[in-house]
């Protein structure tokens, strides 16, 4: 990550040399990452309907998509079988990206914990990331395997058998998450310019879902539509690790669309970078 | 006529409120709009790839949207129920409310009403029309009867169902969230449900009846027999899942816990 | 009549436990486990109209537990609740209707708009007559001097100036009893004054009933004639502020300066039959702790011009420390090693 993201980290280093401090540090930010998991566990109700609803999900989706093809063949690349492994893997792989930092920082910031957060000795925005993380682990583990395990009971989905395939998209499913984070944290950090954040973020939470490919797979917008969306951010989060899963892209292909997500990731810690410099100083120099 | 004083109230001071952060307002208005348009696009892609929906077609699909845009926003205005475990039993201004003399729940409504979102019910109306214009459909003494009647049922069909799940978090320790899941699957209402599965429809039609919201009731206008007496059944399911809302929310107000010690 | 009766009332939570480590909340997840706890424990009392009772007691005692169930905010697990010839959570809105109340912590005032226009509100949810209305908010706003801050909005108020507002926000409808959680919490020590003075006056002049939960003994002293000490759920005393301190104020520290090095033995002899303890603090000062049954003037008497006495002061325990050390033995009644046991109680504070 970058050093001036990093920066304030620094401060912590009381307890002896440079290098013990960065660990005690990385540390702690794992702490963050199984504190989460663990708080993730304490909320039963949400964790039970969650496997119900993202099932739910899978099988209107199926089914709607079912209706559409009717007797056709193939639909924008996609084959009625590719079309329901694609659904259900979409849904299964939004079970651990999705996270809700964006309404979590804006929280923060409107009630004024921020500042609080902004002076304690670690880097606000990746303390955010690992609580992410830990959600998104707990979601993997717990949600999404015996999600994915449920729906190929009810649904023919047809997993990968290339081990290409099943490296590729775990590779491409962790760089989803980091790229839907940013997006939320880029959206959560809007609450320091806008007084009221809410329509930002229930936008981009439409956005994100049409965009990326989970409600329709890119390729069957209409042409114009899809050359727009091939070359926004969103389409990494949904529609290439989706195209991976399902054998559509293969062999070297998958480093060419691992390589897009790498550059997204890497073209959106510039605005973070800036929203979190300028946020930094619109709080210390105006007082919030 | 107390109840309708107060909504007065709160209206005049959620624009006193509003009035300070004007540029809000517009940003919620332009946001619900564009929510509405991207659900719209699914609508307009499926159809490029298709010519019938189980059935129905471009036209009868989009009429059913606008329907369900109208129940939708008159919703999302008068029954906000989104952040009430954080606000009101987290940060306890449950206390605050049990200590008027109105209906807690009322007052809860009251507090966050959001006109914005009626915009939405303006377009769905507009949406209607156009799309019943296309299709031919003729304006009968009994439609715009129907259509409040069934409006109103629908938005009662959202109030219980959001009702009672929200009055789980008077039960749980943990706050819940249920509610943004539940966002996704409303919107599974405005298709035409014979495309689902039996389980599906069932759950849809009888468990969280979100089929009630949208394609049953938008079926008698279409003149679909096939699900006519499904839409004539529509108050009758509103008003079910609205006393077992409102049942469920009295019930767990008695077990509140307060905040804090 | 009786403004409040409280019998056996009793209120138990019911706190889900969380097991430790990733282990436990695996656990968790499929089968949780519950813990009982019970904040207040078959507690009993009654308050006449018309009259200020002080309710007070550590963090945790069961205070505002106790306050939520008079409110109608929470309903009692078992016990009887009548305020105002109501039970409280049975017909709430009809019941809060005779009552005010104000939680020190939260607001019940709209954060974004001018304070009149919360006050306007409260009046239609209250359904006071516009007449009532505008004569009670006059009255108040005069009283309170807040002219100035009617048409501000909450969020520009300072602290004293917004709980001012509370108060009358909770006062519009001319309740018959108020409840008061910690109004005083974070106020300065002027604006305390005047909200003190401003509830007596109201009390003496409507004989409205208060019952007031606190942390701040002054508010006791100044404002209540009866006190009611919870600790741990039960009620360990309940009774008039001034018996307390004859019960619990166990005695008098008298302080000596002397204008010539005075040895403690020798004031121990001079005072030999009296069961007094002297600590001496150096060659030229040192104090004496006298029981609450021996007179202060008859230890005088021996000492007094035998010694070379330049300054006396005597100190009499105040209910800051009187509750103090109730809190500390948890319970009102007085221990039978008293003396001893309260000298004890104060060095430790002290130290």
């Amino acid at each position: 990550m970058s050093d001036s993201l990093m920066a304030p980290a620094g401060g912590g280093s009381a307890a002896g040399p440079q290098k013990s401090g960065r660990g005690l540090l990385l540390g702690a930010y794992f702490d963050f990452i199984r504190i989460r998991f663990l708080t993730m566990l304490a909320y039963r109700v949400n964790y039970y309907s969650g496997i119900l609803i993202y099932t739910l999900n899978i099988g209107v989706n199926y089914f709607t998509w079912k209706a559409i093809y009717g007797g056709g063949e193939s639909l924008g690349g996609f084959t009625g079988a590719q079309m329901t492994t694609y659904v259900a893997v979409s849904w299964m792989a939004r079970a651990f990206y999705f996270n809700n930092l964006d309404r979590e920082i804006s929280t923060d910031i409107r009630d004024g914990s921020i500042a609080i957060q902004f002076i304690r000795p670690y880097n606000y925005v990746l303390v955010k990331m690992m609580q992410g993380l830990g959600e998104g682990l707990f979601r993997f583990l717990m949600l999404m395997i015996p999600g994915m395990a449920i729906a190929m009971l009810l649904f023919p989905v047809q997993l990968p058998t290339e081990l290409s395939s099943w490296a590729g998209f775990l590779t491409m499913l962790f760089f989803s998450f980091l790229i839907n984070s940013q997006i939320n944290v880029l959206t959560g950090l809007s609450a320091f310019f806008v007084e009221n954040n809410e329509g930002v973020m229930r936008m981009k939470r439409v956005i994100v879902d049409l965009f990326s490919g989970l409600i329709v797979p890119i390729s069957l917008f209409p042409g114009w539509l899809s050359k727009v969306l091939e070359v926004l951010p969103f389409q990494a989060i949904t529609y290439l690790p989706g195209s991976v899963f399902t054998g559509r892209v293969q062999g070297t292909g998958i480093w060419s669309v691992l390589g897009i997500q790498v550059i997204w990731f890497l073209i959106l810690l510039l605005p973070i970078i800036a929203l979190y410099r300028a946020a930094r100083k619109r709080l210390f120099v105006q007082g919030g | 006529m107390y109840y309708l004083g107060l909504l007065g109230e709160y209206l005049k001071n959620y624009m006193k409120t509003r009035l300070t952060y004007r540029a809000d307002f517009w940003v919620e208005i332009v946001s619900d709009l564009l929510f509405q348009a991207v659900n719209f696009i699914f609508i307009l892609v499926i159809f490029m790839h298709t010519d019938s929906l189980g059935g129905w077609s471009q036209n009868e699909v989009i009429f059913v949207y606008g329907f369900f845009m109208v129940p939708y926003g008159i919703f999302g205005c008068f029954i906000n129920l989104w952040g009430f475990s954080e606000r009101y039993i987290v940060k306890g201004e449950m206390d605050r409310v049990l200590t008027r003399p109105a209906h807690n729940l009322f007052q809860i409504f009251l507090e966050n009403v959001d006109p914005p979102a009626l915009a939405g019910s303006l377009i769905g109306i507009v949406v209607m029309i156009i799309s019943g214009g296309n299709l031919g459909l003729s304006l009968e003494w009994w439609t715009l009867p129907a259509l409040v009647l069934l409006s109103v049922s629908a938005v009662a069909i959202y109030t219980g169902i959001y009702t009672a799940l929200t009055s789980l978090s008077f039960y749980s320790d943990a706050p819940t969230g249920i509610l943004p899941l539940m966002y996704n699957i409303q919107s599974y209402g405005r298709y035409p449900v014979t495309i689902y599965n039996r389980a599906i429809q069932v759950l849809l039609t009888w468990v969280i009846p979100f089929a009630f919201v949208g394609v049953y009731p938008a079926a008698l206008f279409l003149e679909r027999e096939e699900m006519r007496s499904m839409a004539l059944l529509t108050p009758a399911v509103g008003a079910v899942f609205l006393t077992v809302g409102l049942l469920s929310w009295n019930h767990g107000v008695r077990k509140y816990k307060g905040a804090g010690s | 009549m009786n403004a409040i009766e409280v019998q056996d009332l009793r209120k138990t939570f019911k706190v889900q436990k969380n097991r430790e480590g990733l282990k436990g909340a695996f656990a968790d997840l499929f089968k949780r486990q519950y813990s009982e706890v019970t904040a207040v424990k078959d507690i009993h009392f009654t308050i006449p109209q018309g009259e200020i009772c002080g309710y007070i007691g550590e963090n945790g005692a069961g205070k505002s537990t106790t306050i939520k169930m008079l409110t109608g905010i929470l309903v009692p697990t078992s016990g009887s609740v009548k305020v105002g010839g109501y039970v409280p959570y049975l017909e709430r809105e009809r019941f809060v209707q005779e009552i005010g109340v104000v939680f020190g912590q939260r607001s019940q005032l709209w954060w974004d708009i001018g304070v009149i226009e919360s006050f306007q509100l409260l009046r239609k949810v209250y359904r006071v007559p516009e007449q009532d209305f505008r004569k009670r908010l006059d009255e108040l706003v005069e009283r309170l001097a807040l002219q100035d801050l009617l048409n501000r909005p909450v969020r520009k108020l300072s602290l004293g100036q917004r709980m001012r507002c509370e108060l009358v926000a909770a006062l519009l409808h001319n309740p018959a009893i108020l409840f008061l959680d910690e109004p005083t919490i974070g106020l300065d020590i002027v604006v305390k004054s005047e909200i003190r003075d401003f509830l007596r006056d109201m009390n003496r002049e409507h004989g409205t009933t208060i019952l007031l939960t606190t942390h701040d003994l002054q508010d006791i002293e100044a404002l209540c004639s009866r006190v009611i000490m919870l600790d741990d759920g039960r009620i360990i005393y309940d009774g008039g502020l001034e018996e307390l301190k004859q019960r619990w104020g166990t005695g008098v520290e008298v302080q000596f300066q002397f204008g010539t090095p005075t040895k403690l033995p020798q004031l121990e002899q001079w005072s030999a039959e009296m069961p007094v303890s002297w600590t001496a603090e150096n060659e030229l000062g040192a104090k004496v702790w006298i029981p609450r049954d021996l007179n202060v003037s008859d230890l005088l008497a021996k000492v007094v011009g035998k010694a070379d006495i330049t300054d006396i002061k005597i100190i009499e325990t105040n209910t800051d420390d009187i509750v103090r050390s109730i809190y500390q033995s948890g319970s009102a009644e007085k221990p039978a090693e008293q003396t001893a046991a309260d000298q004890d109680g104060k060095e430790a504070v002290h130290v």
